[in-house]
């Protein structure tokens, strides 16, 4: 009888502080119809106060605790061999106050850095140039054209991210979107490596 | 003897020209605005004249503003022209934010992750809101 199960592991799981992984949580089965009882219900990991936020579960673990229960079963990974558990632990609150300095921070921030770069690059003689250059007025204030450009300068920024305040152009992610995600997937890379003992080991005891 | 020099100062200028437009097309490439515009408006097939606009920009701007001829268009031409300046430099100041990658760092720290928008747009509305202080009202202190 043909004994194969197969295994996916998930990528990221969430779970509870003090609670049980089993089988059935950290990965997808297919397994024959006799094993399809036990496997999901084999417990892979007990959550403890010292795992704090993460922990790493890999292949190797879980096979070893398969063969607990089900030592016949011929185990056939697919994909990732690794796991990411986090443990949901209350995340604290931003508090509003906390927020609000924040806001005001970028808000004068950018507001700062913007009037540094119209100075740094000489923005006010360029668009002087440019008013004379379209309609032969010499103005050292051309507010006809310096208010559309403060303006523009928003909207520029909008439709690179994407974001007219939460609505969209298109389906498709913001540039932001996309490089949080690619941030978020070094971390988990960075993760997996580091927080599993088995991965990196010194035999030199000096 | 003058004509060596005027020789020599237009090869300095042409090997200035060559470096400088390198330069630039490198910095519009890394920050990626065209590919993005592209994105948005699904217009792909036209980048080749996306390029062109980008270099007839940059040489018009070069001819047309070392001269010192005033143009004799209306009024009110100046506005789309300033609305589409700061649309331009807008999109840099965010490619800029984006290349140096503050953003996703800045808002996983603070454990911002729901409010991330919130602090983009306090980001976009400080830039109007400092250029408009800056031409309304720095500019005459």
């Amino acid at each position: 009888m043909d004994e194969t199960v197969y295994l996916r592991l998930r990528h990221r799981i969430r779970v509870n502080p003090g609670s049980s992984v089993l089988l059935s949580h950290i990965a997808q089965i297919i397994a024959p119809g006799h094993l399809e009882e036990i496997l999901p219900r084999i417990p892979i990991h007990q959550i403890t106060e010292e795992d704090r936020d993460t922990v790493v579960v890999d292949m190797m673990q879980i096979i070893s605790c398969i063969r607990h229960y089900a030592p016949s079963a011929a185990i056939s990974q697919i994909g990732p061999s690794e796991a990411i558990i986090e443990v949901a632990i209350k995340k604290r609150n931003l508090p509003v106050l906390f927020f609000i300095l924040i806001w005001i921070l970028l808000f004068l921030g950018s507001a700062l850095a913007i009037i540094n770069f119209h100075e740094d690059v000489g923005m006010q003689a360029a668009q002087e140039k440019i008013y004379y250059l379209i309609t032969g007025i010499h103005d050292d204030t051309p507010l006809v054209f310096q208010i559309p450009y403060s303006l523009g300068l928003g909207a520029g920024m909008v439709i690179f991210f994407n974001h007219v305040f939460k609505k969209r152009f298109n389906e498709e992610p913001s540039p932001l979107e996309v490089e949080i995600f690619n941030y978020q997937q070094d971390i988990d890379q960075y993760i997996l490596l580091n927080e599993n003992k088995e991965s990196i080991k010194h035999f030199d005891h000096r | 003897m003058t004509i060596v020099k005027e020789m020599f100062a237009a090869f300095c200028g042409l090997g200035g020209g060559l470096v400088a437009g390198c330069g630039y097309v490198a910095f519009l490439t890394v920050l990626g605005i065209v590919p993005r515009l592209v994105q948005l408006s699904k217009t792909a097939k036209f980048i080749q004249y996306y390029e062109w606009a980008v270099v007839l920009g940059v040489l018009s701007g070069t001819w047309w503003g070392l001269g010192d001829a005033g143009g004799r268009l209306p009024l009110f031409v100046a506005a789309p022209a300033g609305l589409f300046c700061g649309v331009f430099v807008g999109m840099l100041a965010a490619a800029l934010t984006e290349v140096i990658n503050v953003i996703p760092i800045f808002s996983k720290r603070i454990g911002m992750d729901r409010r991330l928008i919130s602090a983009l747009m306090a980001i976009v509305i400080g830039k109007v809101a400092g250029s408009l202080f800056q031409w309304l009202y720095f500019v005459y202190h």
